[in-house]
């Protein structure tokens, strides 16, 4: 489903190169769920705004279910609406009720019909157990609401795969829990899921292959079982240490 | 209090100066009742006049004798008895007729209203080429917006007039309107990019990750939001546009500042006039101003 080679991404600030995302190459397969650890600053981030061409990238290649991202003649936004992604801070958009908000790409994307956009949104909406703030602005939500719309709002596009950029950071504790279960939720319906967490548990549970990212390279691809109970590098290790 | 101390100060100031006020000249200008004669068809004398309502009934018959014509006026200027000829005027009526002030005042709000929509036109285009990517469309803005700001009003009005005007042949209003949507385009585009470039870039990934254009991103969700924004400082502008709108009376333009100075060469109530003046155009930006601030209010909803 995805596919990445030799990834290469830098930042230039103040006369100094850095290499973001240094050469990475690896793939995600129907289905699976990929949860992406590793320090602040590793690049897990930039790494996974790649992957749906929000970060340009400066060589190698992406390809979303066999369309290559940096061949001149795709479509960034076709291959967008079947990449849905989720944002640390939510990013919904305040001028806009929570109905809305999951409808809009759906008409003017999708073009689909006023009902039928709020059918869908409204079954989407029910499901991450929302449904009863339809009409209100984002701005009367808590965090985890909001964040559970935001989810509601990739999904309503049908997205082949979903993207999560450190869901859960900006939520205060309390409210982790119900954003991490609609997201088991839907690994287990076969959702395809690349995952950006400091969330060890989720990873435990959920993950069929966890990812350790440093200083731009992934260090070490492993099933949740064997990374967490025997990390052959030492920077995972040290990285393991610190967080359990 | 300190209201009232400046009420008896402008009354002893205007003592002193022997001023005599004359505030019942002024609601003349703003709508009369105009005299318009009645003519008889024919020649002849004047055989009766009969009072009938608030009008006369005057009766003519005619030299060579035959049927009276009558004329109904409602005051009458000739008596029983008197001879007149064709055409000749035998009284008047009295129509309501608009006076400059309001004249003058409706050039001043409709002048304002067209150059202010399509300052906001030009602003939105300039604000957007401002903050494009392409070179030649950021370059022209940036010359545009500089020279416009860096020009007095005054001196754009009558480049407009004289030269572009006389080149291209333009009417004056036309080069009056073009003059002030140019002006106000200039500071618009500056509001609107600032508007823009305040929205938080995490709303545009969010609408590009869900597949929506570059265009589609700014018309659903990045102008909407910076709209909102820029509300209070648009409003402030087109206040200003109207107060600035009184420079076109030097290319004769009779808008409201030019219908006060013809009246007071007519009536010689400067200081009345000029204080009438101030009040209508503080009329009138007060309920733009009221209008945009319910506006904001209304849009503050989603807060």
């Amino acid at each position: 489903m995805i596919e990445v080679k030799n990834l290469i991404k830098t930042f230039e600030g103040r006369g100094q190169v850095v290499r973001a995302v240094d050469d990475v190459s690896t793939q995600v397969a129907k289905g699976e769920v990929v949860v992406i650890i590793g320090p602040s600053g590793s690049g897990k981030s930039t790494f996974l705004r790649c992957l749906n061409g929000l970060e340009e990238f400066n060589d190698g290649q992406v390809i979303i279910d066999g369309i290559d991202l940096t061949e001149s003649k795709t479509n960034l936004n076709a291959v967008r609406r079947e990449v849905g992604m989720v944002f640390q801070h939510f990013n919904l958009f305040p001028h806009k009720t929570v109905l809305e908000n999951v409808t809009l790409a759906q008409r003017v994307v999708r073009q689909r019909k006023p009902a039928e956009a709020n059918e869908r949104a409204m079954k989407l909406l029910t499901k991450v157990g929302i449904a009863e703030k339809a009409n209100e602005y984002p701005s009367r939500l808590s965090g985890g609401q909001q964040q559970r719309v935001a989810i509601a709002r990739a999904l309503a596009m049908d997205p082949k795969v979903m993207l999560f950029d450190e869901p859960t950071s900006a939520l205060d504790p309390e409210m982790v829990g119900e954003v991490l279960d609609v997201m088991k939720q839907l690994a287990r319906e076969g959702m395809t899921m690349a995952v950006v967490t400091h969330e060890m548990g989720f990873a435990r549970e959920v993950a069929d292959r966890v990812m350790f990212m440093d200083a731009g390279r992934i260090l070490e691809d492993a099933p949740p079982a064997r990374f967490f109970t025997a990390p052959k590098e030492p920077r995972a290790q040290a990285f393991l240490k610190q967080v359990l | 209090m300190i209201l009232l101390v400046l009420a008896v100060g402008l009354w002893f100031a205007t003592q002193r100066i022997h001023y005599e006020w004359r505030w019942e000249r002024v609601p003349q200008y703003f709508a009369y009742r105009a005299e318009v004669s009645q003519d008889t068809p024919v020649a002849g004398r004047v055989s009766a006049i009969t009072p009938e309502g608030r009008s006369n009934r005057i009766e003519i018959t005619p030299e060579g004798g035959g049927q009276p014509v009558t004329v109904t006026v409602e005051q009458a200027q000739v008596k029983v008895g008197d001879a007149v000829a064709e055409n000749d005027t035998v009284g008047v009526n009295f129509q309501w007729r608009v006076g400059p002030l309001t004249q003058g005042l409706w050039v001043t709000i409709w002048i304002s209203f067209v150059s202010g929509f399509i300052g906001l036109a030009i602003g939105l285009v300039t604000g957007l080429c401002r903050i494009s990517k392409n070179p030649t469309l950021r370059g022209l803005a940036i010359i545009y917006i500089e020279l416009i700001r860096g020009t007095p009003l005054l001196v754009q009005i009558f480049i407009f007039y004289f030269f572009i005007g006389t080149v291209l042949n333009l009417d004056r209003i036309v080069a009056g309107v073009g003059a002030l949507a140019l002006f106000v385009g200039a500071y618009t585009a500056e509001i609107i990019r600032a508007g823009i470039q305040s929205i938080a870039k995490g709303q545009t990934e969010a609408a590009r990750s869900l597949g929506m254009s570059a265009t589609q991103t700014m018309i659903y969700i990045v102008l909407p939001q910076a709209f909102k924004r820029v509300l209070p400082p648009l409003a402030g502008q087109f206040i200003s546009l109207i107060k600035d709108s009184s420079l076109v009376s030097v290319i004769a333009i009779t808008d409201l500042t030019k219908s006060g100075r013809e009246i007071i060469t007519s009536s010689f109530a400067t200081f009345e006039i000029w204080f009438t003046v101030a009040l209508l155009y503080l009329l009138v930006t007060a309920v733009l101003s009221q209008l945009l601030f319910w506006l904001e209010r209304r849009f503050a909803r989603s807060d």
